[in-house]
C-alpha cells in the first residue's frame, strides 16, 4: 500500500513528439527524447524552453538512446535504430551522427555504455550476439558474446568493469568481458520473460530483475539456483530499478485494463507495500532516469517520460528518502495519518507547461486512494491458494470482505469474513456465520475463538491471514465430522467404492508454490509411449479443453508458468497498436475466467465454460469438486456449468501398432526349430512368412533351405575341397542377408537365422566353442565385428585366395586391414608367434581353420548373434510363447547363468565336514545315506526340511504312503514339516 | 494396419500425465495430477480397474513398471518430491518402498535392465539424481548423484545391458560383465551419460546440443546390434538422435531428427528400437520429412508423431 502519493514537480508536454525512448545525460543537465523523425534536446534546468532538435531519417523507431556516462564524453549519447546504433555528439545547441555501429543482424532490444571506460559500449540483439564496442573503432565489435538466446537487456555492473548482465527470456546470464565464449554465470531467473534488469549500485553481486511473471527477484549471481528476495505484484513489471539513495528501487508496471500508470516507489527492506507511488502520468510509463543530484542538494530528481507525451520531473525529498531505510516502515505507520491530507494538496510546480484540470488530479489520486487499500487485500486475493475440497471462497475486494462457504457431511457453512480498512497491519478481520450454517451454535462459537486467534496471531504480524483461516476452519469441520459424522461422510465413499475417501491421506496444503517452482518442468500433458511388444500407449488432454495461451506462444517449460498465466500476456509494446476493444475482448475471454484454480488444468481453458461477467468477484473453487453441490447452481450465475462436471482427465487410448515392427507375432508362434531336419525347418519357416505377407522373408527361407543341403554340407578333411561357406553364395551371402535385417532391425529374422545356420553347424570341438580351450580365448583379438557394415573380418589375405576373385574390392581391402588382428592370417607376425606357441602341429592348426572356414556362420561373431537370440527371446517372453524362447535360446553359445538359487549342502555322515554333492571332498565317502535301507545315496533323494532325514526318492515315497512320521525315528512330523 | 484396441476410460479427476503397460501389455498404469495411480487390467480390450493407489500427496507425475521376474512391481513419483514403490502381493497393490530423500518434485523414475536386479534410476528438480537399489530383505541401498544436472533434472533412461566394448570375444560360460549405464536431460540444456565404476557413479559423457531444458531422453533397446542409440528432447522443440559406434562408447554424434514448433516432452523408443514415438505441447504435427526419418504415423490427434527409420 502506498502511503504518500505525489505529483510531479514539472510537467512539459511535447505534443508530436512521438518519442519511444528517453536519456537523461550525466550533468544533469540534458534530457533526450527520440521521435521517430527528430530527436529533441530538452534543458531540464529550464524544460518549458522551446527545446532543439535534430533532424534524423529513418522508418524505424529508436529502441534504447543513451547518454555517455562520463564527464568527459559527456557530450555523447547512443542511439539504437532496428540494427544499428547511432552516436551523436551534443555541441553548442547542434547535434549529429558522429559514427554508427554496424554490426547485429537483427533488430537491437539494448545498450549501455560502461561505467569504467567512457568509449565501451555494450549492444544487445535479437540476432543472439551481445557486442562489446569500442566506439573509437566502429568498424567492428570489440568482443562478441554469443548467448544462443537473443537478448532482451544488457547492463554493465556498476562496480566491476569486466562484469555484464544480460537477459534472455526467462533467463539472466552474467558475462566477464575477458571470457567471451561462455556465460559465467546462468540464472533461471523467471518463468516469463524478463522486462528489465538492473544491478544494485554499490554491491557488485546483487541485481534485480523484473519479469512477465509479476515478479521482481533480486539476486546474488553467486548463488544462481535461488533468488535473495521476491517482490510479487499482481501484474507483469515492466522495470525495476534501484534509487541512487539507499534501499529503494522503483518500478513501473505492464499496464493491464486497470490503467496503473503510476510509479511505485519501494523500500528493499520491506517488499510488502510500496512507500510511495508517483502518480500523474495519464498513459504507459515508457522511461524514467534519475537525474545527478545537483552538489549541495539533498533532493534527488525522478525523470519520467510516458506516452502521454509528456515528461515530468519528480522530486525525491530526504524524508521520501528516508522511508525507504529501515526505519521507515514504522515512520511511514506513524505519518499515515498526518500526512495524509497533505500529500492530497496539489503542489503548484513552477515553470510547468501544463496543469491538468486539478479536478482530473485529484480524481485520479482518490481512484488510487480507494484502491491503495485492497491493493494489498487483492493481492491476498488473488495470490491466495484455496484449493480445497468442498470449500468455495467468493472474495470481493471492493467490500473488503469474503464469503467462504463449505460443506461436510450433511452440514454447510457460510462464514462471511469482514477486513477492516487497516488489514494486515495489526487489525484482524472478523468472522460472522451467516444462514443457511447448520452447525450447532456450541460449534460455531468455538470455531470463532480459533479463527480469531489464527488471525491475530498473522497480523500482529502484519501478516495476511485469509488461507491461514480458511485451512482452519476445514481442520476444525474435518475433526468434527470424523466424530460425530461418521455416515455422512461415508456418501463420499459411496462415490468411489473402490477407493478410501480421499479425507483419509494427509492433504496438500500447497499444491503448487507457484514461484518455487521455477526449476520444475511443466507437466505432460498428452503423451505416447511404446509398451509390451506392439502397443502405442498415448493420453491426451480431453477434446473440450484448449489451451488458453494463444496459439503462437509456445508452452512454458516451467510448472511455475501457471501463475504468470493467470495475469495476460501483455506487454506495453503491444499494447500500443492494440485498441481498447481488442483489450477488453481478451480480458474478458474464458481465458482467465479460472484464474485461481491452479492447476495443471488452468493453463487449458473448458470449452464449456461460460466467459465470466466482468465484475470485480474473484471465485476460488475447486474444479472437481464432489459431490457437485446444489448451492453452486444459485451462486454461480445460475449456470448449469458447476452441476455438470468437465472432464479433466482425457482417455488412454492403446493402439496395436504392430504391423509397424519388423517382427511378427504371428510368425513367432509359426517358425519352428527342428535341429534333425533342417530342411523341412527352412521350408515350415517359409511357408509361415509367406503366410504373414513376408515374402522377403519366404525367400530367405528358401535360401537358408539351399544354403543347409545336404550336398553342400563340409567335408572333414581341410585337403578334399574348399567349403561352401568359402563360396561367394556361402557365408558372405550370409553376412549380407544379417546385414540387411540388421538394417531393418528384424531381430526375428536374425535371430531364427542365425539359429538355424548354427544348427546346420554345430561346432566340431562340442559346446561351447571356445570355451573348452582357455589358452584360445586368450588369443583372440577383438574383432571388427559391427553390423551394419560391410567387412567380413574373417575374410583374410591367406584364407582367401581361392575365393577372393568372388569378393568385392572394398571387402578385399578392409580384410587386409584387420589382416594383423587376424589369428589365422598367415602373413601376421603375431599369428607366427602365437601359432607357433598355441599349435606346434600345424595339422593342426589347419584342421582348426578348417573347423572355422567350414561354418556358414562367422564365427568371430558368435557372441552378436548370441545377442539376437537373446533380444528375440526377450520378445518371445513378452509374447508368452515360453517354449519358442527356450528353442531359440538352445542355440545360443553362452551357457546360461548358473542356478543362483537355494542349494542344500550336506554334512558328510562319516567326517561331519560340510560337502557339496554326493561325494565327501574330505573323507572321500558317499555323503550320506538313506535313511530306509542305510544305503550311500547317488541319485534321486528326498528330505524333510525340518529334521533334515531322508533318502532315496523311491523309498521315501513308499514310506509316506503310509506313515507320516520320519522313518529315522525321530518324532518328526515330516509331511505336515516341510511344505515342500 | 494400426488400429484402437482399447479406450480406457480412467475416470482420474485432474489431467493425466503418463500411462504405461507392463511388461506382457496386460496392465495399464496411469497417474494423474489427482495424486492417484491407478492400474487397470485390459487385457482383450477391456477395462477393469484393478487398484488405485493413494499415497502421493502432490500431482504423480511418471510411473515405472519393473520387470516381471521381480513381481509385479510400480515405481511412481511426484511433485510432493517422493518416490513410491509398490508391490503387488496376493492380489492387493501396497507400498513397498517410499523415498523421500529429494528436496524437489521428481519428475522421472526408470527401472534398470533386469540383469541389474532391481535398480531404480529417479531424476528430481533438485538436480539429483538418486539410485534406489533393492538388496533384499526389504532393504534398499541408496546412492546419490548430487547437482547432476544444474537447476533440475528432467528425465531419466537406462542404457540396455550390453557389454562394453561389445562383442570383443569373452570366457564363455561366464556371467558377461555388464555395465550399468543410463541416460539423463536437465535444465542446463545437457544430456549426460552415466556409468558406474567399482560401485561409484561417474559422469561419462555430456552432450551438448539443445538450446533450452531437455524434457526427455530415451536410450533405445539393443537388439544386439553394437551401435548405441540415444533420443532426447527439448523445450527448443528439437528432437535429436544420438549415436555411437565405437565400443568404448567414446564419441557420440547427434542427428537432428526433427524441430518442432514446440515443446517435445517425450520420446519413446519401439521394442526393437526401429520407430520412434515422439510427443510434445504442440497441437500440430509437422508431417515434414527429415533425412533418414520421417513421420510415418500420425497417432494421435493432439499430439504424438512416429518416426520409423
Amino acid at each position: 500500500m502506498a502511503a504518500r502519493w505525489s505529483s510531479e514537480n514539472v510537467v512539459v508536454e511535447f505534443r508530436d513528439a512521438q518519442a519511444t525512448a528517453m536519456s537523461v545525460d550525466c550533468l544533469g543537465s540534458h534530457a533526450v527524447l527520440s521521435g521517430r523523425r527528430f530527436l529533441y534536446m530538452v534543458n531540464l534546468e529550464a524544460p518549458s524552453e522551446p527545446q532543439r532538435k535534430i533532424g534524423r531519417q529513418s522508418k524505424w523507431d529508436v529502441g534504447t538512446v543513451q547518454w555517455n556516462r562520463h564527464r568527459s564524453e559527456s557530450h555523447i549519447f547512443a542511439a539504437s535504430s532496428n540494427q544499428r546504433v547511432d552516436l551523436y555528439s551534443w555541441r553548442n545547441g547542434n547535434g549529429d551522427v558522429h559514427t554508427s555501429l554496424q554490426g547485429h543482424t537483427r533488430v537491437i532490444s539494448d545498450l549501455d555504455w560502461s561505467w569504467f571506460e567512457p568509449e565501451v559500449l555494450v549492444t544487445s540483439s535479437v540476432d543472439t550476439y551481445i557486442y562489446i564496442w569500442d566506439t573509437r573503432d566502429a568498424r567492428k565489435p570489440t568482443v562478441a558474446l554469443s548467448a544462443v538466446a537473443g537478448a532482451s537487456q544488457v547492463k554493465w555492473n556498476r562496480k566491476n568493469q569486466y562484469l555484464l548482465a544480460s537477459s534472455h527470456d526467462g533467463d539472466v546470464r552474467i558475462w566477464d568481458k575477458r571470457k567471451s565464449n561462455t556465460a559465467v554465470e546462468y540464472m533461471a531467473a523467471h518463468l516469463s520473460k524478463i522486462h528489465g534488469l538492473d544491478w544494485h549500485p554499490d554491491n557488485e553481486f546483487i541485481l534485480a530483475t523484473s519479469s512477465q511473471d509479476n515478479s521482481v527477484r533480486f539476486w546474488d549471481y553467486r548463488q544462481p539456483r535461488k533468488y535473495l528476495n521476491i517482490l510479487s505484484c499482481q501484474v507483469p513489471v515492466w522495470k525495476a530499478r534501484y534509487t541512487p539513495f539507499p534501499n529503494g528501487l522503483v518500478t513501473v508496471m505492464v499496464p493491464q485494463l486497470r490503467r496503473e500508470n503510476s510509479l511505485l516507489l519501494w523500500s528493499t527492506l520491506d517488499l510488502n507495500s510500496p512507500v510511495h507511488a508517483f502518480v500523474g502520468h495519464d498513459d504507459v510509463v515508457l522511461e524514467f532516469q534519475w537525474r545527478p543530484q545537483k552538489e549541495g542538494s539533498k533532493d534527488y530528481q525522478l525523470v519520467t517520460w510516458s506516452r502521454d507525451q509528456t515528461l515530468r520531473i519528480w522530486r525525491v525529498d530526504p524524508q521520501l528518502q528516508k522511508l525507504c531505510s529501515s526505519d521507515g516502515v514504522e515512520d511511514l505507520l506513524e505519518s499515515l495519518a498526518i500526512d495524509s491530507p497533505k500529500s492530497l494538496t496539489y503542489q503548484e510546480p513552477e515553470g510547468h507547461h501544463r496543469v491538468g484540470p486539478a479536478a482530473d488530479h485529484l480524481q485520479d489520486l482518490d481512484s488510487v486512494l480507494g484502491s491503495g487499500l485492497p491493493q494489498t487485500l487483492q493481492q491476498e486475493f488473488s495470490l491466495v491458494n484455496l484449493q480445497i475440497r468442498n470449500v468455495n471462497v467468493e472474495m470481493d475486494a471492493v467490500n473488503c470482505s469474503c464469503v467462504v462457504s463449505a460443506h461436510f457431511g450433511s452440514h454447510q457453512v457460510h462464514l462471511v469474513v469482514k477486513f477492516p480498512a487497516q488489514y494486515p497491519n495489526n487489525a484482524a478481520p472478523t468472522f460472522q456465520f451467516v444462514p443457511p450454517t447448520t452447525i450447532p451454535s456450541a460449534m460455531k462459537t468455538k470455531i470463532q475463538k480459533i479463527l480469531t486467534d489464527t488471525s491475530l496471531q498473522k497480523v500482529k504480524r502484519n501478516q495476511n491471514c485469509l488461507e491461514p483461516c480458511v485451512r482452519q476452519l476445514v481442520s476444525c469441520l474435518e475433526s468434527d465430522m470424523m466424530q460425530e459424522d461418521g455416515p455422512a461422510s461415508g456418501a463420499f465413499i459411496l462415490s468411489n467404492p473402490v477407493t478410501p475417501a480421499l479425507q483419509a491421506f494427509p492433504r496438500v496444503t500447497n499444491t503448487y508454490g507457484s514461484y518455487q517452482d521455477a526449476n520444475i518442468p511443466f507437466p505432460r500433458t498428452s503423451g505416447a509411449r511404446f509398451c509390451g511388444t506392439g502397443c502405442l500407449v498415448y493420453f491426451t488432454r480431453p477434446i473440450t479443453m484448449h489451451r488458453s495461451a494463444p496459439p503462437t506462444e509456445p508452452t512454458p517449460r516451467s510448472l511455475s508458468a501457471l501463475s504468470a498465466y493467470h495475469s495476460g500476456v501483455l506487454t506495453p509494446m503491444k499494447m500500443r497498436s492494440d485498441s481498447q476493444n481488442t483489450l477488453r475482448l481478451y480480458s474478458s475471454s474464458p481465458t482467465r475466467a479460472d484464474k485461481d484454480t491452479v492447476s495443471i488444468s488452468s493453463f487449458y481453458y473448458k470449452e464449456r465454460k461460460p466467459p465470466m461477467s466482468a465484475s470485480r468477484r474473484w471465485s476460488v473453487q475447486t474444479l472437481h469438486d464432489w459431490p457437485k453441490s446444489r448451492r453452486f447452481k444459485t451462486k454461480r450465475e445460475g449456470t448449469d456449468y458447476s452441476n455438470r462436471p468437465i472432464k479433466l482427465a482425457g482417455k488412454v487410448i492403446i493402439q496395436d501398432i504392430s504391423c509397424l515392427l519388423p517382427v511378427h507375432k504371428v510368425l513367432g508362434e509359426n517358425y519352428v526349430l527342428n535341429m534333425n531336419d533342417i530342411q523341412d525347418t527352412c521350408q515350415k519357416n517359409a511357408a509361415a512368412a509367406l503366410a504373414v505377407g513376408r515374402r522377403d522373408v519366404a525367400k530367405v527361407w528358401a535360401l537358408a533351405s539351399a544354403a543347409t543341403c545336404q550336398d553342400l554340407s563340409p567335408d572333414s578333411d581341410p585337403d578334399t575341397e574348399t567349403p561352401w561357406a568359402r563360396h561367394p553364395f556361402g557365408r558372405h551371402l550370409l553376412e549380407t542377408l544379417l546385414d540387411h535385417y540388421s538394417h531393418i532391425s528384424d531381430v526375428q529374422t536374425l535371430a531364427m537365422l542365425c539359429s538355424v545356420f548354427r544348427a546346420q553347424a554345430p561346432p566340431p570341438d562340442g559346446y561351447p566353442p571356445y570355451g573348452l580351450q582357455p589358452s584360445r580365448s586368450t588369443i583372440v583379438p577383438p574383432q571388427r565385428s559391427r553390423y551394419p557394415s560391410f567387412t567380413s573380418s574373417s575374410v583374410t589375405s591367406g584364407s582367401c585366395s581361392s575365393t577372393s576373385d568372388s569378393v568385392t574390392m572394398t571387402t578385399w581391402n578392409m580384410g587386409r586391414e584387420s589382416d594383423h588382428n587376424n589369428p589365422w592370417g598367415e602373413s601376421s607376425p603375431d599369428d607366427y608367434r602365437y601359432g607357433n606357441q598355441g599349435y606346434p602341429d600345424p595339422r593342426d592348426r589347419e584342421r582348426e581353420q578348417h573347423d572355422m572356414n567350414k561354418r556358414l556362420l562367422d564365427p568371430t561373431n558368435m557372441l552378436q548373434f548370441d545377442d539376437f537370440k537373446k533380444c528375440y527371446g526377450e520378445i518371445l517372453y513378452r509374447w508368452g510363447l515360453r517354449e519358442k524362447r527356450a528353442d531359440v535360446l538352445k542355440f545360443a553359445s553362452c551357457a546360461p547363468e548358473p542356478h543362483k538359487g537355494i542349494e542344500f549342502g550336506v554334512y558328510c555322515c562319516h567326517c561331519r565336514s560340510q560337502a557339496r554333492g554326493t561325494q565327501c571332498a574330505v573323507c572321500k565317502h558317499l555323503t550320506f545315506q538313506c535313511a530306509i535301507c542305510h544305503v550311500a545315496v547317488r541319485g534321486s533323494s528326498n528330505f524333510c526340511l525340518s529334521c533334515g532325514h531322508g533318502g532315496h526318492t523311491s523309498h521315501m515315497m513308499d514310506w509316506f504312503r503310509r506313515q507320516d512320521e520320519c522313518p529315522a525315528g525321530c518324532g518328526c512330523h515330516c509331511l505336515l514339516q516341510s511344505t515342500f | 494396419q494400426v488400429s484402437v484396441i482399447n479406450t480406457v476410460d480412467t475416470s482420474h479427476e485432474d489431467m493425466i500425465h503418463d500411462a504405461q503397460m507392463d511388461y506382457y501389455g496386460t496392465r495399464l498404469a496411469t497417474c494423474s495430477s489427482d495424486r492417484t495411480v491407478k492400474i487397470f487390467d485390459v487385457r482383450n480390450g477391456g477395462q477393469i480397474l484393478v487398484a488405485d493407489l493413494r499415497g502421493h500427496e502432490g500431482p504423480v507425475w511418471q510411473v515405472a513398471w519393473a520387470h516381471p521376474m521381480f513381481g509385479n512391481i510400480l515405481a511412481s513419483c511426484s511433485y510432493d518430491r517422493k518416490v513410491i514403490v509398490w508391490k503387488e502381493e496376493n492380489g492387493s497393490w501396497d507400498k513397498m518402498y517410499e523415498y523421500t530423500g529429494h528436496e524437489s518434485s521428481v519428475n522421472s523414475v526408470c527401472w534398470g535392465p533386469y540383469d541389474f536386479g532391481l535398480i531404480l534410476a529417479c531424476g528430481s528438480s533438485d538436480g539429483a539424481i538418486s539410485l534406489l537399489t533393492f538388496t533384499g530383505d526389504q532393504q534398499w541401498d541408496v546412492k546419490k548423484i548430487n547437482n547432476a544436472h544444474t537447476i533440475g533434472c528432467n528425465a531419466v533412461s537406462w542404457g540396455p545391458a550390453v557389454v562394453p566394448g561389445s562383442l570383443i570375444d569373452q570366457p564363455t560360460g561366464q556371467k558377461p560383465n555388464y555395465v550399468k549405464r543410463f541416460v539423463s536431460g536437465g535444465c542446463d540444456n545437457l544430456v549426460k551419460l552415466w556409468k558406474e565404476e567399482d560401485g561409484q557413479w561417474k559422469e561419462d559423457q555430456k552432450l551438448e546440443a539443445h538450446s533450452d531444458w531437455v524434457r526427455d531422453v530415451g536410450w533405445a533397446p539393443s537388439i544386439g546390434l553394437p551401435t548405441s542409440t540415444i533420443a532426447s528432447c527439448s523445450q527448443d522443440g528439437r528432437v535429436f538422435i544420438w549415436t555411437c559406434d565405437d565400443p568404448a562408447g567414446n564419441t557420440w554424434t547427434a542427428k537432428l531428427l526433427h524441430k518442432f514448433n514446440d515443446v517435445v516432452w517425450h520420446v519413446s523408443w519401439s521394442i526393437t528400437g526401429n520407430i520412434l514415438a515422439v510427443s510434445g505441447g504442440d497441437n500440430k504435427v509437422n508431417t515434414s520429412s527429415s533425412p533418414g526419418a520421417e513421420p510415418s504415423t500420425e497417432a494421435s490427434p493432439s499430439s504424438a508423431c512416429v518416426f520409423c527409420r
